[in-house]
């Protein structure tokens, strides 16, 4: 805003300017500022200092040693590894999903982000105890296979990872449609006919012109949903087994059950840790990428 | 790029032709496509030879585009043949014919260096590392693009962003390039340039090009052929001298020399001379012989450059000046001819010998500048 504000300004004067500017800025940037300071860092630093107090209110790690240690390490290790099943399934189907809207028309496309959008407007509870319901001994789907006398059926659909996995992937799914679905209108089409007019073919044009233009919404929206499911809660809770147990409902037992805040705290900072470097290490792969095409053409 | 300053396009390699030729030639035959009612293109044959540069002319509509989209492969005629180097592809996808592409959008890949854009193709033949590095650099080289290899696309200005466009469809020499008004997003310096080095690398290279322009200017500088199309059909296909002298039909003398269209009748012929009297002044003009009866009616065509003025009463026909119109080296003025209907003639005459508003002056050509069209509708 303060920059469109001065944008018209001559270069002489601009020195002049300078420090109205910064006030203007600095007037400007209030809300935005103090929204943060009250909505994210305060609990953000309240949560790291109480997981380094004891109950006697002295300094200590041992939070971090329990959290890290035994039952609570397997858990995270779930949770990783849940949440990156997760994010390659949606990815998957997202992409499959938005690559077929693409192809639609206008109008039909429209529709059918409606149709991947609205469900997130329904309670993910209501929709957990759909996938349930869907989902159990007697549910349709295992219904039908029965019908179709598929061998082993009724499968265990429910109360194990797959059941976690297929819920939290259906959960991910419009964060994924939307964001590739951005992504892939924006690649011109004109460019495949232009790589086709050289000789490339479908497989070609697909791997060394469509996936390294849409690669960059790829790398986010496969991020945005693993750490998404990094912190998710109710539809493991629900679908999962005692062995699918992830970090959220973890500290949701520690606060809850054992009115442990320490320990839960300690395991919302690892969490926030995890979360912090699955970014810094998308940023860091992307710009390597980069760094080493420039390398490669000099 | 100063190689290519000094190369004057009008220059015709035709007697080298046929030995350092790298391209193929091209024949179409009976090609026609429609959309709906539309007929676009509509029976339309030619033959192109190997290192001839040709280009479909014509304003949107008539069908030139359809006609290259179709030898490229990225439309389906409903009928008809293409033959490149005498192989059939009329039926083959895109990526088999082996054809070089040059948009009008450059389409250039956002994400690859202008080496690598360049290279795209050839790692597609299974050309060696080597190989690529030496024929891009090369090809680099011939369009002055060296020091910019290591740049992406959307760090060029529009004029290089389409040689490298231009060098990528020439990198593996393909037998044909095709090119889709290639210069229509650059401003008119920047085109003239570009149309000089375009021309130039094709003659050096004896590329086969096929090339798509709606700018008469253009077509005429470029080509050794040009084909005028109008509605779908192909009103004749010669070269640039043949089509702006010698036109075939009224479309093509008003859309390449702007004629003055004149309607008459022819009253006499002999061995080398048809003499047609002018309806409405009653003049008499002398055009170079026509195989038309005598008493046709017909329409008289001459360009506004091949008319000049005389003394009054001493040309064929007698007008006042209305306007005249200093451009350079040129004078345009319109005269209004004397007589039933008074039509205003355009001329172009050499600055300084120019005729000034108001002054009574006769109008002259020469006989062979002179085209009789017979005119149905007057029949």
């Amino acid at each position: 805003m303060a920059a469109t504000l001065t944008a018209g300004a001559p270069a002489r004067p601009r020195k002049l300017l300078a420090s109205r500017r910064t006030r203007v800025g600095i007037l400007y940037a209030l809300p935005v500022v103090v929204y943060l300071l009250v909505l994210f860092v305060y609990p953000i630093f309240s949560t790291l200092l109480l997981s380094l107090k004891d109950a006697d209110g002295s300094f200590t790690l041992h939070w971090y040693a329990d959290a890290l240690t035994g039952v609570n390490l397997s858990v995270l290790f779930t949770t990783l590894r849940i949440s990156a099943e997760t994010a390659v399934l949606s990815l998957v189907f997202g992409f499959v999903l938005a690559q077929a809207i693409t192809r639609l028309k206008p109008i039909l496309a429209g529709l059918a982000m409606l149709i991947v959008v609205v469900p997130h407007f329904v309670s993910a509870l209501v929709r957990t105890y759909g996938w349930i319901i869907m989902l159990g001994d007697k549910g349709l789907v295992n219904e039908t296979l029965a019908a179709m006398s598929v061998p082993g059926a009724p499968f265990q659909l429910l109360y194990n990872e797959l059941g976690v996995v297929i819920g939290t992937t259906s959960m991910m799914l419009p964060y994924t449609v939307l964001l590739l679905y951005g992504v892939m209108r924006g690649v011109d089409r004109r460019l495949m006919a232009a790589a086709a007019s050289m000789g490339a073919g479908r497989v070609t044009i697909f791997r060394r012109v469509y996936l390294p233009l849409v690669a960059p919404g790829l790398a986010s929206a496969g991020l945005l949903s693993f750490i998404l499911s990094l912190g998710y809660y109710i539809t493991p809770a629900l679908m999962g087994g005692p062995d699918q147990t992830m970090i959220a409902t973890l500290i949701n037992q520690q606060v809850t059950k054992e009115n442990q805040w320490n320990g839960a705290a300690a395991q919302g900072v690892i969490l926030l840790v995890l979360t912090l470097a699955g970014l810094l290490l998308v940023k860091a792969v992307t710009s390597l990428g980069a760094s080493r095409k420039k390398r490669s053409a000099s | 790029m100063a190689e290519f300053g000094v190369a004057t396009p009008s220059v015709k390699v035709v007697g080298a032709k046929s030995a350092t030729a790298t391209g193929k030639g091209l024949s179409v035959v009976a090609l026609r496509k429609t959309y709906g009612d539309v007929v676009a293109v509509d029976e339309a044959s030619m033959e192109i030879a190997a290192g001839e540069f040709v280009t479909f002319l014509g304003s949107s509509g008539s069908g030139k585009t359809t006609t290259l989209m179709m030898i490229a492969g990225f439309c389906e005629p409903d009928s008809g043949t293409i033959t490149v180097g005498g192989l059939d592809v009329t039926r083959l996808a895109p990526q088999k014919r082996n054809l070089g592409f040059v948009f009008q959008q450059y389409l250039l890949f956002p994400h690859m260096t202008v080496q690598e854009n360049v290279a795209f193709p050839l790692t597609l033949r299974g050309v060696g590392k080597d190989e690529i590095r030496r024929r891009v650099g090369e090809t680099l080289e011939i369009a002055g693009l060296s020091r910019f290899a290591g740049r992406k696309p959307r760090e060029l200005s529009g004029g290089q962003q389409q040689r490298v466009a231009l060098c990528r469809a020439l990198v593996y020499r393909p037998p044909v390039i095709l090119m889709d008004e290639p210069l229509g997003a650059l401003d008119k310096k920047l085109r003239d340039q570009l149309q000089v080095e375009i021309k130039t690398i094709q003659q050096e290279l004896g590329l086969t090009v096929i090339y798509v322009t709606h700018d008469q200017e253009e077509a005429l500088v470029m080509s050794d052929r040009i084909a005028v199309m109008r509605n779908g059909l192909i009103e004749q296909f010669d070269t640039p001298r043949e089509l702006f002298e010698r036109p075939k039909t009224p479309f093509v003398a008003d859309f390449l020399g702007a004629a003055n269209f004149l309607p008459g009748r022819i009253e006499q012929q002999d061995g080398e001379h048809t003499l047609v009297r002018l309806d409405g002044s009653g003049g008499l003009i002398k055009a170079r012989r026509h195989d038309l009866a005598t008493g046709t009616h017909v329409k008289v065509a001459v360009q506004p450059g091949r008319l000049r003025a005389c003394a009054p009463d001493d040309g064929f026909c007698t007008g006042t000046v209305e306007t005249a119109t200093y451009v350079g080296t040129l004078v345009r003025a319109g005269v209004r001819i004397d007589g039933k209907d008074a039509p205003l003639l355009r001329l172009e005459v050499p600055a300084g010998r120019g005729p000034v508003a108001g002054e009574r002056v006769g109008i002259t050509a020469d006989a062979d500048d002179v085209n009789l069209f017979a005119d149905e509708q007057a029949g």
